[in-house]
């Protein structure tokens, strides 16, 4: 539901931002964590839209670090009040709101009586004062939503209005959950904007668009659109489904593949019409400036990428921490059993899980694109073994790693819902169901053999993975932190 | 035919028409034709074997004379003004002495030798006008048996000695030496096959050395601190803090000792590190390490403090939602593998965290009081904790004396020398005191 209303305002990038930040972020964590008497006092007004709200976490010195924030919300001598100290920055809407969700720390005494910082939610009125913020920031893109700083000085923060339980900040942190539909919004209308002026165009007198390189562009415009949708509407509809799945995964994968594949889509589209699309004059440099935000803003897309891995390889690591043990005691069998299994499959097994053939989930007209998934699925499996293995815990601080697995996550999770969308199309006739079939099985393909690729550069000692020479590199210009190469020109005589 | 006095070499073939120089040879050096050119480099054992050691001196009037003539031409000077133009000078004097140059060879071994005194070693042009010594167009090899046998061999060997200085001193000649190699030796000699791998290999090794110092260091003592405290901590973070400067020199530039200078050095995360230390625990002043840059030393201390015991150190914990996007720690039961472990390194002894270095003048525990009061301005915690103090007693560097005579080394300090345990108190008295 909330992707078609967001396909809908996703016309305009700063009015999704704006509308975003009050319900996406604002209003969940009263909907989320809060008791009867603040849902009842808060939301009624927010929905009506008569007061705004704004998520307030972000400060100077803490962006990805939320341990670190320096907000404090001491205890009055009264106990009816948090006396809340500190300053946000980069708060969208904070000009315009009204009511603030505020992270910050108070003193918590644990069980233990050990007196500790735990990091609160509180729900902040204006009224309340103390709060001012600065002047809107001048940005790239998104210059129509308002972004500025929030300063809260002294603001007396009754205690009926802390969110959740003091010390349970963290929980009413929204991860990530909703659908991020904006972004294919904008991808999908980069081939109609540019597909007239394509075709009107002449030069050496042909057309635009009989230009090879330019029908790549509207190809890779196209696919982008296709799958970015498919992922979007597939998570959508998990979510959907009775009961709270956690689909937080999923949203995190659809996120990072629509920002990036929306300023790709963008990019293109801009250098289809080549000088006149740098020009102010059209609207393409503002979709590339608004669509650059959304690569950082929600979670940064490293640090998704960091998410996904790292809980998909949590789940995995359960799964597999007996086998593992028993692989590390040198179980004789195991490792009878494992050897003998990676020796298969060098030899190359054909995998079936069940996605083609007479019983087969998808149309026989994918059943290519599926065979690959399968079999990138099956590698996939083994290589997150052998990872768990080598690195255990600390895969953790192996970033590097963790993206390329996050990547394939990504194109796995891509490749599901582009086949399950064709074959849905195909099954139930839908128009152009032919050209979906076709989007499809481009994606398949070129995702498979990105896929390969990046299992590849899996293994320790194989020569795509240059993990190595990388740190290298970067440690000696990170040491001197400028480029230390000599000039071209430089001569020792 | 062999007497007392050995016969003069004679060229190995005259050319036509042409006349012998009469000063061709010096007499002392046949001396050394026993070990002229066919022994190898193994039997000369002192630093610069081809510029040989002065003569005993020796009975008889006419050898003599020419070498103290030569010394003579470098006395003329007046006491105290040795720099290059007096070199200079006395190198084209020599010219005036006699028009056919007699004892140019040993002239040259003498200026190469005095070349240090003037302080002129590194100079190309000097180096170019001591080759212009020689005579030119004489020496070429002119026929092929000429060039097959050493030709002027004693000469060849001057040349290759005048280059070999000027490789040890590291002076990159230049085209001017080039042609007058030419012209002196011709371009199939030894001294220009020395001279074009000089050309070769200079080049290549010039930016070799990956710690490069600079080939002119500065004079001023604080500014040489800092030179080599920015190069014992290249972190770019740190920040380097003079905490008193040499009192103004009104004499002659001697540092007064009453203040000498003192420079420090510490990064952002050696502060942080101080900060975060245990005041139970002391830490110590060391010193004095030396430092060489060039030909210079220095001498610098440290802060530092032992290794906690294992027992001790504390495990870092990990804050629970330290942050909110992904899992910081997995909840698996097993580790690394040994496949990917590094952390094992036999060379890599783990020493205790070194808080900050500092340079000063004088290695006595005032000037390192006054260096730990500075440190206080900016590490706060530094007042609570035990400084000890653990100085050698000497530099321990054998220091020369100028006449070239060792002396005996000084007794090895004691092994912990001037120790003294001081509280925040005591230190303070001493300061203000």
């Amino acid at each position: 539901m909330y992707a078609r209303l967001g396909e809908i305002i996703g016309l305009d990038a700063s009015i999704a931002v704006t509308l975003a930040a009050h319900q996406a972020i604002g209003l969940k964590g009263i909907i989320l964590a809060g008791n009867k008497e603040q849902k009842a006092r808060y939301l009624p007004k927010l929905a009506s839209g008569e007061h705004i709200a704004a998520f307030c976490l972000t400060e100077p010195s803490s962006g990805s670090d939320v341990a670190s924030i320096k907000s404090r919300a001491t205890l009055s001598e009264d106990k009816k009040h948090y006396i809340l100290n500190g300053s946000k920055v980069w708060i969208t809407n904070g000009g315009m709101a009204n009511i603030f969700t505020v992270f910050a720390k108070t003193e918590v005494v644990d069980s233990d009586s050990s007196v500790k910082d735990k990091i609160t939610a509180f729900i902040v009125e204006r009224d309340f004062g103390g709060v001012t913020n600065g002047k809107p920031e001048d940005k790239l893109g998104i210059r129509g939503s308002n972004t500025c700083a929030v300063h809260f000085e002294n603001t007396r923060v009754p205690i009926e209005n802390v969110l959740g339980e003091v010390g349970g900040g963290f929980k009413v942190r929204v991860r990530a959950a909703p659908v991020r539909a904006a972004r294919f919004m904008v991808s999908s209308l980069a081939p109609k904007m540019t597909a007239a002026y394509a075709c009107m165009r002449k030069q050496f007198n042909k057309s635009l668009s009989e230009f090879g390189l330019i029908q790549e562009k509207f190809a890779l415009m196209a696919q982008k659109a296709y799958v970015m949708e498919s992922m979007a509407y597939l998570t959508a509809g998990m979510l959907d489904q009775p009961g709270f799945p956690d689909c937080s995964i999923e949203a995190a994968m659809v996120k990072v593949f629509s920002s990036e594949g929306a300023w790709q889509c963008v990019s293109e589209a801009l250098q289809v019409l080549g000088g006149s699309g740098y020009m102010r004059d059209y609207p393409y440099e503002r979709l590339l400036r608004d669509s650059r935000i959304l690569l950082i803003f929600e979670g940064t897309n490293e640090i998704l990428r960091m998410y996904i891995a790292l809980t998909g390889l949590q789940h995995a690591g359960r799964i597999l921490t007996a086998r593992v043990n028993e692989l590390k005691r040198g179980n004789v069998s195991t490792v009878v059993e494992t050897i003998g299994q990676k020796l298969r499959d060098s030899l190359g097994r054909t995998v079936d899980l069940g996605l083609t053939g007479k019983l087969g989930v998808v149309h026989p007209s994918v059943e290519d694109s599926a065979r690959k998934l399968e079999e990138n699925a099956y590698y996939f499996g083994r290589t997150v073994e052998t990872l768990l293995l080598r690195f255990g815990k600390t895969i953790v601080e192996e970033q590097m790693v963790l993206k390329r697995v996050a990547n394939i996550l990504i194109n796995l999770y891509g490749m599901t819902a582009v086949l399950s969308r064709a074959s849905r199309s195909i099954r139930m006739g839908i128009r152009n169901h032919d050209h979906e079939v076709l989007l499809a099985n481009i994606f398949c393909a070129e995702a498979y053999y990105q896929n390969l690729f990046t299992l590849s550069q899996l293994d320790k000692y194989s020569p795509e993975n240059l993990d190595e020479q990388i740190k290298k590199v970067s440690q000696q210009v990170l040491e001197k932190q400028a480029y230390i190469c000599a000039h071209p020109l430089e001569r020792t005589d | 035919m062999p007497t007392g006095t050995l016969p003069r070499k004679e060229p190995a073939q005259q050319p036509p028409g042409a006349q012998i120089p009469a000063m061709v040879l010096c007499p002392q050096v046949p001396l050394r034709a026993a070990r002229g050119l066919h022994c190898s480099a193994a039997a000369r054992n002192s630093d610069s074997w081809l510029v040989p050691p002065p003569p005993e001196p020796r009975k008889g009037p006419g050898p003599t004379k020419a070498l103290a003539l030569h010394e003579e031409l470098f006395q003329q000077a007046p006491a105290g003004a040795r720099d290059k133009a007096n070199f200079v000078r006395a190198v084209q004097n020599f010219g005036q002495h006699n028009v056919h140059k007699r004892g140019h060879v040993d002239f040259i071994y003498l200026a190469l030798r005095k070349m240090r005194e003037y302080g002129v070693e590194r100079d190309l042009a000097v180096y170019n006008l001591l080759l212009d010594v020689f005579p030119k167009e004489v020496f070429r090899p002119r026929s092929i048996i000429q060039s097959i046998f050493i030709h002027y061999p004693r000469q060849q060997e001057c040349g290759i000695a005048v280059l070999e200085q000027m490789e040890s001193h590291g002076v990159m000649p230049n085209k001017e030496t080039e042609f007058l190699l030419i012209q002196i030796f011709g371009r199939k000699s030894y001294p220009m096959l020395k001279f074009v791998r000089m050309k070769l290999w200079f080049s290549r090794f010039k930016n070799i050395n990956p710690f490069p110092v600079p080939r002119d260091l500065p004079q001023d003592p604080v500014d040489l601190a800092k030179l080599g405290l920015r190069h014992m901590e290249p972190n770019l973070s740190a920040t380097v803090t003079i905490y008193q400067m040499p009192s103004s020199k009104d004499s002659t530039g001697a540092a007064d000792p009453a203040e000498p200078h003192i420079v420090g050095i510490q990064t952002p995360d050696q502060q942080a590190a101080l900060a975060n230390h245990n005041p139970a625990r002391p830490v110590f002043v060391e010193g004095p390490f030396s430092l060489w840059l060039r030909d210079k030393c220095v001498y610098y201390h440290i802060l530092r403090a032992d290794l906690l015991p294992p027992e001790e150190r504390e495990v870092e914990e990990i804050p629970e939602e330290w942050n909110l996007y992904y899992p910081m720690q997995l909840d698996l039961d097993y580790g690394r593998s040994g496949w990917d472990d590094y952390e094992f390194d036999i060379h890599k002894v783990e020493e205790g965290p070194v808080f900050a270095i500092c340079m000063a003048g004088a290695h006595d525990q005032a000037t390192l009081a006054k260096w730990i009061q500075g440190l206080q301005e900016t590490n706060p915690a530094l007042a609570q904790i035990p400084v000890v103090f653990r100085l050698a007693g000497s530099t321990g560097e054998l220091r020369e004396s100028s006449s070239g005579v060792k002396e005996p080394p000084p007794p090895p300090p004691p092994p912990e020398g001037q120790e003294e345990e001081e509280d925040n108190q005591q230190r303070q008295q001493q300061g203000q005191s």
